[in-house]
């Protein structure tokens, strides 16, 4: 039973790490602007099927759909945003319809570019069993749980130490009073987003190398990227990960102890728990005395 | 005056003939998804159908089918308004649906408004015993069952640890196989699965170390069994064989993921490269290479053969002068036939009765058939596994 359990633990915290990738961007733009991008999923999708062209086509690693992916998606992303920038009223949930909208768009067009075809990677590298004592992963989910710690780290050093980062967090705060300070709003929610879309273009890379990816399924990683999120606390880039990481564990312990059917409701039940107990979510309110 | 009555003459022939041709066009709605979760199933079960249409156009000479077709966007709401919006349309039946969730409420109205649905989509078993009369399917989960219990039991398989998604079809067949493998003797193993999950290590890891089943039956999708396949992959349970319903044993498979599908079994019609030999078989092959530049795959021929199944039934009523007199439905109850899948008779209920799937399994780049007997092209690799 020990060796089941630390196997589901293990499972458990590689699954938080792919989850947080997903969840980061949508994190950074709901923190900074307070909308809730329902095309996040489709973003990230978007960068696994440039993933499977690059693979395909080319013959190459899907690492080296990255860079393509990262300027595909960011275009994509800073698009998104100048459609939510042109919404003046009631933005936050104006947003929504719109984003959506465009959710529904980018998973036809993915549809049409794309068939409906189920894709993976088929890099024999990728897939090969990465084994640590008596753990058992794919190599391709130890790489990008690594990829996203460092994404994590860099994105909460940006936000608290570089100057954009800073604004980015001034203008959540206060927009008006981050105007008087010299802070062009309108540019720095831009920033934001093209990081969103940076951040979407590495998760979509992951997901396509140890993942199975259809068209349909934007929608259910942008509920999962919101879930992590609130569970997170908004605005929280540390409680991305940690949240992530005890939903993915959480999941997998119940596989294991219980069944398999119940890993959504599991998720879904932390989920409520952590909102009824901290309604803030786990770190909303630190950072709100901060 | 003669080039006036010549003109005349024209035009009336013209018209007759535009109402002869206007009169012959019998109406077929297609409601399948062709987007959402289910589009490529149902993308590829629409292929069927209009290769379907294109034979019987080509080879009846008296009747032209037009078919109307309409996305159900794999919801069942959206089914439902697909079969009202086809009614209006004034089709004569409707073929397609795809999931069990889809076609029970889309075959509800369409047997309210009257009208014939086929499916080869949906194999819950609920569909056939909710006491709708116009409601057709040319396979079951019967049939599955029987073919993937067949293998089992001719390997002599003495343990099975079946994972299945919670979908409905998927978990009736799953239910299926247990109880029967159970009666066998057969130790059985149930690990359900929500359809969400995209790991599987925690499952394979319990088969692996708590079951320790010499087999494993997956019950689901196409991203299911790449996600379970390649969990076993990476843990490597002491497991002497694998296999799947449909879906699996397909050449779109094969050659999208071939490392992992070395040696699994799946329900298969057709051995790869596909091997036609009735003329029926190759005027459906040629057409639908003709039509998509592609080889045919399953979905393509349940599609067809239940579509060509309702187009001459329809055909007959047209005939007998039957179509608004529930003529349809009558037609379709007396068919028995050979088809690509095998003979095709409905019961009262609208099954096909005959429905038995066959064993495939992937070796190297083929699909052998390799269960039952008599249908057989090779012997089943086993003990296989893909790792």
């Amino acid at each position: 039973m020990s060796e089941l359990i630390m196997q589901a633990v293990y499972s458990g915290l590689l699954q938080g790490g792919s989850y947080a990738l997903i969840a980061l961007g949508l994190a950074l733009v709901f923190g900074a602007m307070k909308i809730i991008n329902l095309a996040h999923g489709e973003l990230v999708l978007l960068a696994a099927y440039i993933a499977y062209t690059v693979e395909t086509k080319f013959g190459a690693n899907p690492l080296a759909a990255i860079p393509v992916a990262v300027v595909i998606v960011t275009l994509t992303s800073a698009v998104i945003y100048f459609l939510v920038g042109r919404i003046k009223t009631n933005r936050e949930i104006n947003s929504l319809t719109l984003t959506y909208g465009v959710g529904v768009i980018l998973t036809n067009l993915v549809l049409l570019i794309w068939s409906a075809d189920v894709r993976a990677t088929s890099s024999p590298w990728m897939q090969e069993a990465f084994v640590l004592g008596p753990l058992y992963s794919m190599r391709s989910e130890v790489l990008f749980f690594g990829v996203s710690v460092v994404l994590i780290g860099g994105i909460w050093w940006w936000l608290s130490r570089s100057w954009y980062g800073r604004a980015v967090r001034a203008v959540s705060s206060n927009r008006d009073a981050a105007k008087l300070m010299g802070i062009n709003p309108g540019l720095t929610e831009l920033v934001s987003f093209i990081v969103a879309g940076i951040m979407a273009a590495f998760a979509g890379v992951a997901l396509f190398s140890y993942g199975v990816v259809t068209p349909a399924f934007g929608g259910v990683l942008t509920v999962k990227a919101f879930i992590i999120t609130v569970l997170a606390g908004i605005g929280s880039i540390p409680g991305v990960l940690i949240g992530a990481v005890l939903l993915g564990v959480v999941e997998a312990l119940t596989v294991t102890l219980a069944s398999s059917a119940l890993q959504e409701l599991a998720g879904m039940g932390l989920f409520l728990l952590v909102l009824f107990i901290m309604p803030n979510g786990l770190f909303g309110a630190t950072r709100r005395r901060g | 005056m003669n080039k006036a009555k010549t003109i005349a003459l024209a035009m009336a022939a013209l018209a007759a003939g535009m109402g002869m041709a206007h009169a012959d066009e019998l109406r077929v709605g297609v409601e399948v998804p062709l987007t959402g979760p289910l589009a490529r199933v149902g993308m590829g079960t629409e292929e069927g159908i209009r290769v379907a249409a294109e034979v019987f156009n080509k080879t009846n000479g008296k009747h032209t089918i037009k078919l109307i077709t309409v996305d159900d966007e794999s919801a069942p709401a959206k089914a439902v308004a697909a079969v009202e919006k086809l009614a209006n349309e004034k089709v004569l039946a409707v073929t397609g649906g795809y999931g069990s969730n889809n076609i029970s409420p889309a075959s509800d109205a369409a047997d309210k408004l009257g009208l014939v649905y086929v499916s080869s989509g949906g194999v819950d078993d609920s569909l056939v015993n909710s006491g709708r009369k116009n409601f057709f399917r040319i396979n079951n989960s019967a049939g599955y069952q029987k073919a993937l219990v067949g293998l089992i039991s001719d390997l002599n398989v003495k343990s099975v640890s079946i994972v299945y998604s919670t979908k409905e079809a998927t978990q009736s067949l799953a239910t299926g196989i247990e109880k029967t493998l159970a009666a066998k003797g057969v130790k059985v193993s149930m690990h359900a699965f929500d359809p969400a999950i995209t790991d599987f290590k925690p499952i394979i890891n319990k088969i692996k170390l708590q079951d320790r089943s010499e087999f494993i039956a997956m019950s689901g999708y196409e991203n299911d069994y790449v996600g379970i396949l390649r969990a076993a992959r990476v843990l490597k349970p002491n497991v002497k064989g694998i296999a799947g319903v449909w879906s699996l044993a397909t050449p779109k498979m094969a050659s999208d993921f071939p490392d992992l599908m070395q040696n699994v079994y799946g329900t298969a019609v057709l051995p790869y490269p596909v091997a036609f030999n009735t003329p029926d078989g190759k005027l459906f092959a040629d057409t639908y290479r003709k039509l998509f530049n592609k080889e045919p795959d399953y979905l393509g021929q349940f599609g067809y053969v239940q579509s060509m199944l309702l187009f001459e039934a329809i055909a007959r009523a047209a005939d007998k002068g039957t179509l608004q007199k529930n003529g349809v439905a009558e037609e379709m109850r007396k068919t028995d036939r050979q088809t690509l899948i095998g003979r095709v008779q409905f019961d009262a209920k609208g099954d096909n009765k005959n429905f038995t799937q066959r064993m495939g399994q992937h070796q190297g780049k083929q699909i052998v058939l390799v269960w039952p007997k008599d249908a057989a092209t090779g012997k089943p690799v086993y003990p296989g596994v893909p790792w």
